[in-house]
This record gives C-alpha cells, sequence and structure tokens, in this order.
C-alpha cells in the first residue's frame, strides 16, 4: 500500500527480475485463490520485503521468483543473474518443460531459504551448509566455516540437524543458502517458528550477511516491524476477495 | 553427468546409513518374502526333480523288447546297433537254452538260475562297475547271490546237462562272482552273463562242440541266427520312435509307451503346478517389495523435493531412490540366501537317513541364486524409479511445502 520512497526503483541499475502480467491461479474445493503481478521490478543488490499474512501468496511469489512453481500466465518473466549477462525469458522455459535448466539456473544464482528447516537429516551441518557448493563443484575456500562463525554454529558443524534446536536450524538453512554465493536469496519468512528475541538476531545476521556479501535478497514476512528497522524496500499488495465468485485475489507490485 | 550422479549415490547412502532402523525393516521384509520362496523353489527342485528324474531314468522305461522269437543275424543287428537312438543292444539266445544249475560252497542247494545276455553299457547294470566277462565271470542276481550265500569274488559251480547221442551228458564249469547286480536290476534268480558264454551253452544244449570249453559234438553253424535281443533306447523320449521303426521293419516289439507317456504327462503337470506357484510368488513377491519402495519415496519426496530446490537433475532425483532400492534388494536378497541356506541344511539333515548318499530334498543351483538376485534387483529399480520419477515430477514447491 505504500512504497518505500528511500528504496525507490533506480533505473539505472540492472534488472535481476522483471515481471509484468504474471498471474497465478490455484484452486482448491471450489475456493480460488489467484496472485496477480501485474509489474515487478527487482534491481541486483535490492533488498526487498514482501509483507502480509499467512495465505496472501506470499509464497507463491517466492516459488515463483525460484523457479519451483511455474506461472499460470505471463506477459513477461524475465532473469537477467548477472550485469553483463542476457536476460533469460523464464516463461519460455516452463512452456518448453526445461525443469532441468531452471534447476541449473537456480543452483547457480539462487540461495532458498524456507520456513522451516529444510536440512537434510542425514548430513552434518558442515555437509548441510555445503551442499549447493559441492553440488556446483566449488572448492572448500573457508566460506562454510567463515559463514558457520558468524551464526554463531562452529560448534555444531559436526553434528547431525537433529541434535540442533529451530533456530540453530534455520541459521543453519540460512548459511546453506548463502555459502555458494548466489546473486539472489530468497527466503520465505525464515525467522517465523523463532521467538522475537531469537527472530530479530536471525534476521539481522541474515541480512547484514548477505549485505557483505553483496547479495540480492527477497524476503516475505508476516511482521514489518522489525523488518522497517533493517532498510528494506516493501513491496505493496492489496487482497479482495469476491465473495460471490469465492475467489480472492492478491495484487502484488513493486 | 558423473559429478552429480555420484554425488546423488554418496548421499542416497548416508540417508540410508542414517536411517539404519528403517533401511533394516526393508530389507527384512524383503527377506521375509524372498527366502520363503527360495525353500520352496528349493524343495520343488530337489523333490520333484529327483522323482521326476528317477522316472525319466529307470532303464526299464526305455526297453525295447522283440514280441515272440525271430531270426536276426549278426549283420542285422549291428545295423540296429548303429542307430544314434540305440543306447545298449545285445542278442539273446534261446530262453530255454538260458539256464544254469549253481551251487556254491557255502550253501547246500543247487539253484536254477536265468542267464541273461549282458555287455558293457548294460543300463541294467552300475556304469563303470564289474561286468561279465568271457566263459568265467558272471553278476549274479541279488536273489540269486543270497540263496547261494556268496559274494563278490566267491566261485560257484554252474552245470548243464544235454541228452547227446542217446545218453545224458553233465558237464560243470567254473565260475567266479564278478558282482552282485542291484536288486531292482532283475528280482528273481538270474545270473548276467557275456554273450560268448551264452552262446556255448546253447551250442552244448543243441549237440554241438564247443572247443573252448572242450566240450564234443557237431560242428558249429558259421551263420549263427539269434532269436532276439536285449536292447534299451537313448531316453525315453526315443521309445516311441524306435517302436515306429521296428514295426516298419516288421518286427512287432513291445514297449513302455504307456508308462512312458503317463511319466511326461506327469512331468509336465507337476512343472505347469510348480511355474504356477512360482509366477503367483513372484507377483506377490513384486507387488509388496514395489509397495514398501513406493511408500519410501513418497515418504522421502520432501528430501527429494529439497534436492530438486538445490538444482540436482531429474534424473539424479530419479537415481536416488533407485541407489536405496538396489541396496535394500542386495542385502535382502543375501539375507533370504542366508534363511535359505540354513532351512535347507535342517530339511537335508532330517531326511538324511530316508535318501541315498548325496541326493537332497532341498536344493538349489548357483543360477537359480543369479536369477532370484536379477529378479528382486529388477523389481526394486523399476518401482523406485517410477516412484522416484513420479516424486521428481511433481512441482518442487508442492513437494516442499506437502508435509
Amino acid at each position: 500500500m505504500s512504497t518505500d520512497a528511500s528504496t525507490a526503483l533506480q533505473p539505472t541499475r540492472a534488472l535481476i527480475y522483471h515481471l509484468r502480467d504474471v498471474v497465478k491461479t490455484r484452486e482448491s474445493e471450489g475456493v480460488a485463490f489467484r496472485l496477480r503481478v501485474p509489474s515487478l521490478q527487482i534491481a541486483m543488490g535490492e533488498k526487498i520485503a514482501l509483507i502480509g499474512e499467512s495465505g496472501c501468496g506470499k509464497s507463491t511469489l517466492l516459488d515463483m521468483l525460484a523457479f519451483i512453481l511455474q506461472p499460470s500466465t505471463a506477459g513477461a518473466f524475465r532473469f537477467r543473474p548477472e550485469c553483463d549477462g542476457e536476460s533469460l525469458d523464464v516463461q519460455a522455459y516452463w512452456k518448453d518443460g526445461k525443469l532441468n535448466e531452471l534447476g541449473d539456473l537456480r543452483k547457480r544464482h539462487i540461495g532458498y531459504v524456507m520456513q522451516t528447516g529444510g536440512l537434510l537429516p542425514y548430513l552434518t551441518v558442515h555437509d548441510n551448509m555445503n551442499l549447493c557448493r559441492s553440488v556446483l563443484g566449488l572448492r572448500p575456500d573457508g566460506t562454510v566455516e567463515h559463514l558457520a562463525e558468524e551464526l554463531g554454529i562452529t560448534s555444531h558443524l559436526s553434528k547431525l540437524p537433529d541434535a540442533l534446536s529451530t533456530g540453530e536450524r534455520q541459521r543453519v538453512a540460512i548459511g546453506r543458502a548463502l555459502a555458494h554465493r548466489p546473486s539472489i536469496v530468497i527466503a520465505d519468512e525464515p525467522t517465523a517458528s523463532l521467538d522475537p528475541y531469537a527472530a530479530e538476531k536471525v534476521m539481522s545476521l541474515f541480512l547484514g550477511l548477505a549485505e557483505e556479501l553483496n547479495i540480492t535478497v527477497i524476503l516475505a514476512s508476516h511482521a514489518w516491524r522489525h523488518i522497517k528497522e533493517l532498510g528494506l524496500r516493501r513491496l505493496t499488495h492489496r487482497t479482495l476477495a469476491y465473495a460471490s465468485k469465492r475467489l480472492t485475489e492478491t495484487v502484488v507490485s513493486g | 553427468m558423473g559429478g552429480p550422479r555420484s554425488k546423488v549415490f554418496g548421499l542416497a547412502s548416508r540417508d540410508y546409513l542414517h536411517e539404519w532402523q528403517m533401511s533394516g525393516c526393508f530389507v527384512l521384509a524383503l527377506a521375509a518374502v524372498l527366502g520363503p520362496m527360495l525353500v520352496l523353489f528349493g524343495l520343488k527342485f530337489g523333490i520333484v526333480g529327483a522323482m521326476v528324474d528317477q522316472l525319466i531314468e529307470d532303464p526299464r522305461n526305455c526297453e525295447v523288447r522283440p514280441v515272440g522269437s525271430g531270426r536276426y543275424d549278426r549283420a542285422w543287428l549291428e545295423s540296429v546297433r548303429a542307430r544314434p537312438e540305440v543306447a545298449f543292444l545285445v542278442p539273446r539266445t534261446r530262453s530255454i537254452a538260458a539256464t544254469i544249475e549253481l551251487s556254491s560252497p557255502q550253501a547246500s542247494r543247487i539253484v536254477p538260475v536265468e542267464l541273461i545276455a549282458s555287455d558293457r553299457g548294460d543300463p541294467l547294470l552300475p556304469p563303470n562297475g564289474p561286468l561279465p566277462e568271457g566263459t568265467t565271470r558272471v553278476v549274479l542276481s541279488q536273489s540269486a547271490a543270497e540263496k547261494l550265500d556268496v559274494a563278490a569274488g566267491d566261485t560257484l559251480d554252474g552245470s548243464l546237462a544235454r541228452r547227446f547221442r542217446g545218453h545224458q551228458e553233465r558237464v560243470h564249469l567254473p565260475l567266479t562272482v564278478a558282482a552282485i547286480a542291484p536288486a531292482r536290476a532283475f528280482s528273481r534268480d538270474g545270473a548276467f552273463v557275456s554273450v560268448m558264454l551264452l552262446e556255448a551253452l546253447e551250442d552244448f544244449r543243441d549237440g554241438r562242440a564247443v572247443p573252448l570249453l572242450g566240450w564234443e559234438g557237431e560242428p558249429v553253424d558259421a551263420n549263427r541266427t539269434y532269436p532276439g535281443f536285449r536292447l534299451y533306447a537313448r531316453s525315453i523320449y526315443d521309445v516311441a520312435g524306435l517302436r515306429d521303426a521296428f514295426a516298419r521293419l516288421n518286427v512287432d516289439v513291445h514297449t513302455r509307451t504307456a508308462e512312458i507317456e503317463l511319466v511326461q504327462r506327469m512331468d509336465r503337470n507337476l512343472t505347469a503346478i510348480y511355474w504356477a506357484i512360482a509366477v503367483i510368488g513372484l507377483v506377490g513377491f513384486s507387488l509388496s517389495l514395489g509397495a514398501s519402495l513406493w511408500a519410501n519415496v513418497d515418504r522421502k519426496r520432501r528430501e527429494l523435493s529439497v534436492l530438486r530446490l538445490v538444482g540436482f537433475r531429474t534424473a539424479d532425483i530419479v537415481w536416488f531412490p533407485m541407489v536405496q532400492a538396489l541396496f535394500t534388494a542386495v542385502l535382502g536378497w543375501a539375507l533370504a540366501v542366508a534363511i535359505y541356506q540354513a532351512t535347507a541344511w535342517v530339511i537335508n539333515d532330517m531326511m538324511a537317513a530316508q535318501l541315498e548318499t548325496g541326493q537332497q530334498v532341498c536344493r538349489l543351483l548357483p543360477w537359480h541364486y543369479a536369477i532370484a538376485l536379477a529378479l528382486t534387483c529388477g523389481a526394486a529399480v523399476l518401482a523406485a524409479g517410477l516412484a522416484g520419477l513420479r516424486s521428481a515430477r511433481v512441482e518442487p514447491s508442492e513437494g516442499l511445502r506437502d508435509l
């Protein structure tokens, strides 16, 4: 509903995402839900926040941005992971069923932090954090250890996720999403399962690290209060309910 | 592609070890189905196989016996012997002449015995055992040996009489027991002897001279003919063909074709019954293995989606459950083989008293194990592959948020 003026889009900067008229419709038990994005542009290095109640479509948008959910229709869905690279037509990849190519893009350029865990229970904390790196074939360069230190989980590196508290596991998940130095990190309510104090701490750690590594951040959260202080650009959205048609529509733009 | 593939292999192995209790349950479940299947197969193969073999190998079923008496010369008999389906053929002399009275130092009574023409390769005598030879070495039937109270190596006195030129003549012949024939070879009092001895005895009875044994008489007819022969086909499957061949030569023969057909029908029926059981068992086994592996992949959908999220390709993700299914298949098979071995050992040990040495009620050949392994791995890979493919096809976001 309001655009943060201080982080308004700067036209000179390279756009990492460019979406126009992207729609995702879902239906379950006669109730339809529609997410509509008339226009969304995200520049490289930006920190974006998507704030709203759960169920308003935040996750849907994030999943589309992470190429793990196919838009129903899209006027344009372009992705340019590198400043000097070419702009890729993501919608065309979906249409051609190139899931593996989308997977490759995600592997190289995107880190994803889920609401809870998403850690592999059979890998140690170190190996979980190193997962994306090892998939990319990156050599150990101390990044994992450095991140673990920053996140305060160095003493847990050789443990399995089961032995960790929820908050510690979220830190591991954040470490995993950052370790391969992606262009973008997408985080879906990364602190929702933590108590407010821990949540604030983990969130500032996360954003601090992203800043340090110069990574674009797209973050969903249901609480704006402490996000505001961290200087994120907030995407506007409004939710309309058409009772007669049993349709809920969320419109996001920014 | 080797990189991510071996990476997935490593991840799948670590998951399998991490979940060792669950993995152990899958292995046990597989062995619990496969083990009894192997025992069942081992029993069928051991019992039915041995039974059918025994029926097929009983030499009496292969016999082709001429009905009545004919006049067969050596050349004709040689031409019959040359047929590939003939395993054994010796000429027979007249049965009235083919008897002798035996006595031994140990027994007081004189035992008249029938003489059976024999030679190397006689199917009624044990292969590679001692054979009747020349005019002295004979193989006694078990009942004759018992009455005479003799064993292999003992000596006997054979005697026979004739009316020659108006008066009774009796000759004696020293004989040696080369061996005692198995009980099933000949049930009456009898002796397997060489054709040479039979010819000599027939000649003597006919009043002819036998210079070899110093018996006097008329000169021997050079063109000897025989009233019959002992013939055995190579296998029961050749008997009908030989019967038809003799019919074309106008030689009437008696065979056990009817019994052979019975045996063959039994063989076919037992095999059919077994295959019905085996197929039902195999289908049940594949379904149970497939269902458990399918359920396992469903259980792991979220973790597979995480792999998808960090950029593994579809093929790598399908590979993950397939590797684990292969572990289950190989370990389950190994456990099933161990179960089978133990069971078979117990069964064979229990039955040992009732069996001939070396015979086993429950047995499998190496290639049976190999087939079991191949089928298990095949079913496992198929089930896990299909389930994995289904998981990989689900939109990653759905898999991640399912649970």
